[in-house]
């Protein structure tokens, strides 16, 4: 599985290193985190982390998987 | 005045001023109300509409991190009169019954009077609904309700728990008023408590600054601004608490407030992040360092941060954050704690800046809490800077080895020390590996690490802490005795016990009554399994008298079931009954999982329905104990499942199903007279039914049962059905000197008398010996010496008196010939003492609901009199109340 979270505004690098499982990158004034998510612990654990560190998340959806 | 700041003001670290249930300090700091900053800026609409809390029964604070719940709802409870109790719940899984021991606690600590009746949770993971039902009647009985505020719900997240406190709440009623503060949705019924308006809800929505608060709270920091400007702000934060306490702090600074705060307006970074690292910014070097190192720590104070930083001077550096109201909150005392959101931030800030510095941080905060603080905290940050070799040491050097069997922490600690590597092969490393394996009976794993770390103490250095390590080696090395049915090797154990407690403080051992607790359990059934009963009885009868609460309710309960045991053994069902009932009523009040331990007492329960005839409820303690026993059993419960299991398939008549039974298969060290005895006295027995008495002879004559009196009636039995009467006679004469058997022994060899009498024609004799057996066997219930007698002995009680002595108990002689008893027998095949014309007179006023005194009038007696009549339609009946005699009395068609 692979899923994507959108939160308001721009991410510092300090803050993106709090997801180190996940790449990220920013636009139109959010910071969109994506990556492999094992299974639907981690993904709650994700948004966990979101909330705890402030963080307004405007968007999750799940990822076509890459071609192969 | 609140009754919370009436707290002492001690200092609220961790004092053993309150101690847990397994000896460790509770964490005062989670039961302190936090301290409001000066710069708090109270909003009058909430508090107004906290007041509400008052009035239902729920109360739910939900919003994000930095909505500024806490302090919302800690100012609101400062200034109630009601008792306000206050418990901030910690990161991690928390189990049921670590939950509600702090829940008490807090209670507790408010002043709340909960009697020690209520009980007090002894395992971690689990807790008895009967202790939280008394609990809630204690509150539901209250003048006026206790506020119960739990910070940070969202860590509770074990569904059940939600369920009993919906529960608790529920039954409480007027008692309890709960405030649930937490980032996340509760799992309790919010709907139906919405519904009827049983709730009070302050969500986000409420929480956010209007502008006008915005623009009152900059004012608090110094900063004047314009209203139009402050909505700018509220737009940009969304009105968040932390974001406007965190651009005051960063426009105060600012030559420029305003400007400074149009170019955050303008910015496009996450708040919190923009504001957070600006703020951050604004510390001295100093500040910062030590701000990043206590970010891995839940709680501290200025020497713990020392510790951390390795320097001085964090005292002032706090004082003066915490007035600033920026990243620290006061709990009281010295102790603070860093704002959850930003504790999470600057975790993230030290991952950056010193990836690698984590470990040594938790080290460092590992090694000040083993010198100040408590061993749950000690083992947690050891744990996390995987530092098994000292977190190991730890435990052992704390004496705390028998909390990883028994107390409130055990499942914690086996999960704690599951994530530690074959790398660690130091002394308590080795021990807490034995400990863990033979808490799963995994015997040979187990005896392996305990040999590993024997040796290792052998060669290392002496001194003190080694004293513990021996100590937990001995405690060891007695329960591998008790699986393995070896009395010498724990006697052994137990002395040198004995010997190294003495060079032990005495305020270490007090402080761990489980590590005794245990070893004497192991002791006094390692002694049990050999027939030492006696010397069985000295040592579990020490047990049951050692201090009571959760870390030894467990040893407690196996003593006792043990002690029932011997008993039961001994032929005393009703002393047997009662202590295994005590034993189970120890763990239940401590709501341990039920049946808990070796399920002992239930066993013995079990055996001593069978003797009573109550095979249905023989079967259900059998079930319940076998669901006790998930792992392999010590060889004294082994035996004990035998005998109950085989005496309960001989009473169905399923003969060679016993024969099965009643082998224990354990493998045990030295055998046990008594599990042989046992075995062979139930295959003496079957070849009986099966008209075999002289091999029903044989099987006894290999058993030395000069000890066991049970055996030599069965032996007096068989003899006299193979026609030596005299041997017989002979056999029961030589018990008689004995006297240490019970009336299950007794009531047994007077009706083989009896029958051997009628043999030989004594009548007379033979009745006198049955009535005696009667009147014996009637205080205790004993039913199935009767059903088990010949039809000579079935005949003459049949006749004429002896019919009047088993009347009302013993089920009718005629109802049980050709074949065992079944269970309807138990309900209702009593035979019913005819009643008198006046106690059917005062059944049938009973049955109109009249009172003692009214039925007295109507048929013109005293109270007295009628008293008297009741008490022995209460006896004829077989019941205790009036209900149940009414009831009984229309079962029977009397009415």
């Amino acid at each position: 599985m692979r899923y994507e979270i959108r939160v308001e505004g721009h991410m510092s690098e300090t803050l993106t290193k709090a997801f180190p499982e996940l790449d990220h990158v920013m636009m139109a004034g959010q910071t969109v985190l994506f990556g492999p998510v094992v299974d639907e612990a981690e993904f709650y654990g994700l948004l966990a982390r979101c909330q705890s560190l402030g963080l307004r998340v405007v968007e999750m959806r799940q990822l076509p998987e890459w071609p192969r | 005045m609140s009754a919370v700041t009436a707290i002492p003001e001690d200092p609220v670290g961790s004092t053993d001023a309150y101690v847990d249930p397994t000896g460790e300090p509770f964490l005062r700091t989670r039961f302190a109300l936090p301290k409001v900053p000066a710069t708090f800026l109270r909003r009058e609409r909430l508090a107004d509409h906290l007041d509400q809390a008052l009035l239902t029964p729920l109360t739910v604070v939900n919003g994000a991190a930095g909505a500024g719940k806490t302090l919302l709802v800690a100012d609101w409870a400062a200034g109630l009169t009601e008792t306000v109790a206050w418990l901030t719940n910690d990161a991690g899984d928390q189990g049921p019954g670590m939950f509600w021991a702090y829940v008490l606690q807090a209670l507790r600590a408010a002043g709340v009077a909960v009697s020690d009746e209520v009980g007090c949770p002894a395992d971690a993971g689990l807790v008895d609904h009967k202790l939280l039902a008394r609990l809630a009647a204690e509150l539901s009985g209250r003048e006026r309700p206790v506020v119960l505020v739990l910070d940070e719900y969202d860590h509770v997240t074990a569904p059940e728990i939600a369920d009993q406190l919906e529960s608790v709440l529920q039954h409480a009623e007027q008692g309890l008023r709960l405030v649930l503060v937490t980032r996340t949705e509760p799992l309790l019924p919010l709907h139906r408590y919405r519904a009827a308006g049983g709730m009070t809800e302050i969500r986000d929505a409420e929480l956010a600054f209007t502008p006008e608060e915005a623009a009152a709270l900059l004012d608090r920091h110094g900063l004047r601004l314009p209203v139009a400007a402050a909505r700018a702000l509220v737009d940009r934060t969304r009105g968040w608490a932390a974001g406007l306490r965190l651009c005051a702090l960063a426009a105060q600074e600012s030559p420029d407030p305003e400007t400074y705060l149009k170019e955050f307006e303008a910015d496009r970074s996450t708040v919190a992040d923009y504001l957070f690292a600006e703020v951050l910014r604004q510390q001295t070097d100093r500040t910062q360092d030590l701000l990043l190192r206590v970010s891995v720590l839940e709680r501290f104070c200025p020497d713990l941060a020392e510790a951390l930083t390795g320097r001085g001077g964090a005292g002032p550096i706090l004082a003066e954050l915490h007035r600033q109201n920026a990243f620290v909150e006061h709990l009281g005392h010295t102790w603070y704690r860093l704002h959850p959101l930003f504790a999470e931030i600057l975790r993230a800030h030290l991952r950056a800046r010193s990836p690698d510095l984590e470990p040594e941080l938790h080290r460092r905060a590992a090694q000040w809490l083993r010198r100040s603080g408590s061993l749950p905290e000690t083992l947690a940050h050891g744990a996390a800077a995987g530092d098994w070799e000292f977190t190991a040491g730890a435990l052992v050097d704390d004496l705390a080895i028998g909390q990883l069997f028994t107390g409130l922490r055990s499942d914690d600690l086996a999960d704690l020390f599951s994530r530690m590597g074959p790398e660690t092969t130091g002394a308590a490393a080795e021990l807490v590996r034995a400990a863990r394996d033979l808490s799963r009976r995994d015997l040979d794993c187990g005896l392996t690490h305990l040999h590993h770390a024997e040796q290792r103490l052998a060669t290392g250095e002496p001194g003190e802490p080694e004293v513990a390590a021996w100590l937990s080696c001995a405690l060891l090395e007695a329960l591998a005795a008790r699986l393995t049915g070896s009395p010498g090797r724990a006697e052994q154990a137990a002395e040198t016990a004995e010997e190294l407690e003495h060079e032990l403080p005495a305020p270490l051992l007090d402080k761990h009554p489980e590590l005794t607790a245990l070893l004497l359990t192991h002791l006094g059934s390692a002694r049990l399994w050999a027939g030492r009963f006696e010397d069985a009885r000295t040592a579990l009868t020490a047990v049951v008298a050692c201090p009571g609460g959760a870390s030894t309710a467990l040893p407690r309960e196996e003593s006792l079931g043990h002690l029932a045991l011997i008993d039961y053994l001994d032929g005393w069902p009703g002393r047997a009954e009662r202590k295994a009932l005590a034993a189970m009523t120890e763990t239940e009040r401590y709501g341990l999982p039920q049946p808990s331990g070796s399920g002992i007492g239930r066993l013995v329960l079990a055996a001593v329905a069978v003797d009573r005839d109550e095979l249905g409820r023989a079967r259900a303690f059998l079930d319940e104990a076998a669901d006790a026993c998930r792992v392999a059993q010590d060889p004294v419960t082994a035996a004990g499942r035998a005998i109950a299991a085989a005496r309960l398939l001989l009473a169905r008549g399923d003969t060679r199903a016993a024969v099965a039974a009643a082998d224990p298969a354990v493998r045990a060290d030295v055998p046990s007279p008594w599990a042989e005895g046992h075995t062979a006295l139930v295959a003496s027995a079957v070849h009986l039914a099966e008209g075999r008495p002289d091999s029903a002879v044989e099987v006894l004559e290999q058993v030395p049962y000069d000890d066991q009196p049970a055996c030599a009636v069965q032996a007096a039995r068989a003899r006299l059905a193979a026609g030596h009467r005299d041997a017989a006679i002979d056999t029961l004469d030589r018990l008689r000197a004995e006297g240490r058997a019970g009336p299950a022994v007794t009531v047994r060899a007077m009706l083989v008398r009896a029958q051997a009498a009628d043999e030989a024609g004594d009548t007379d004799a033979a009745r006198a010996l049955v009535a005696r057996a009667l009147v014996e066997a009637r205080r205790e219930r004993l039913r199935r010496p009767f059903l088990e007698a010949g039809p000579r002995v079935r005949r003459l009680l049949g006749t004429g008196p002896l019919q009047e002595l088993a009347s009302g108990w013993l089920a009718s002689p005629g109802t049980r010939h050709g074949g065992p008893a079944g269970e309807a027998a138990e309900h209702s095949s009593f035979v019913v003492e005819e009643l008198s014309g006046r106690e059917r007179d005062v059944l049938r006023r009973l049955a109109q609901m009249m009172s003692t005194a009214e039925i007295a009038a109507d048929l013109y007696v005293s109270v007295n009199t009628v008293k008297t009549h009741l008490k022995s339609v209460y006896r004829k009946l077989a019941v205790n109340r009036r209900a149940d005699a009414v009831r009984r009395a229309r079962e029977l068609r009397l009415l």
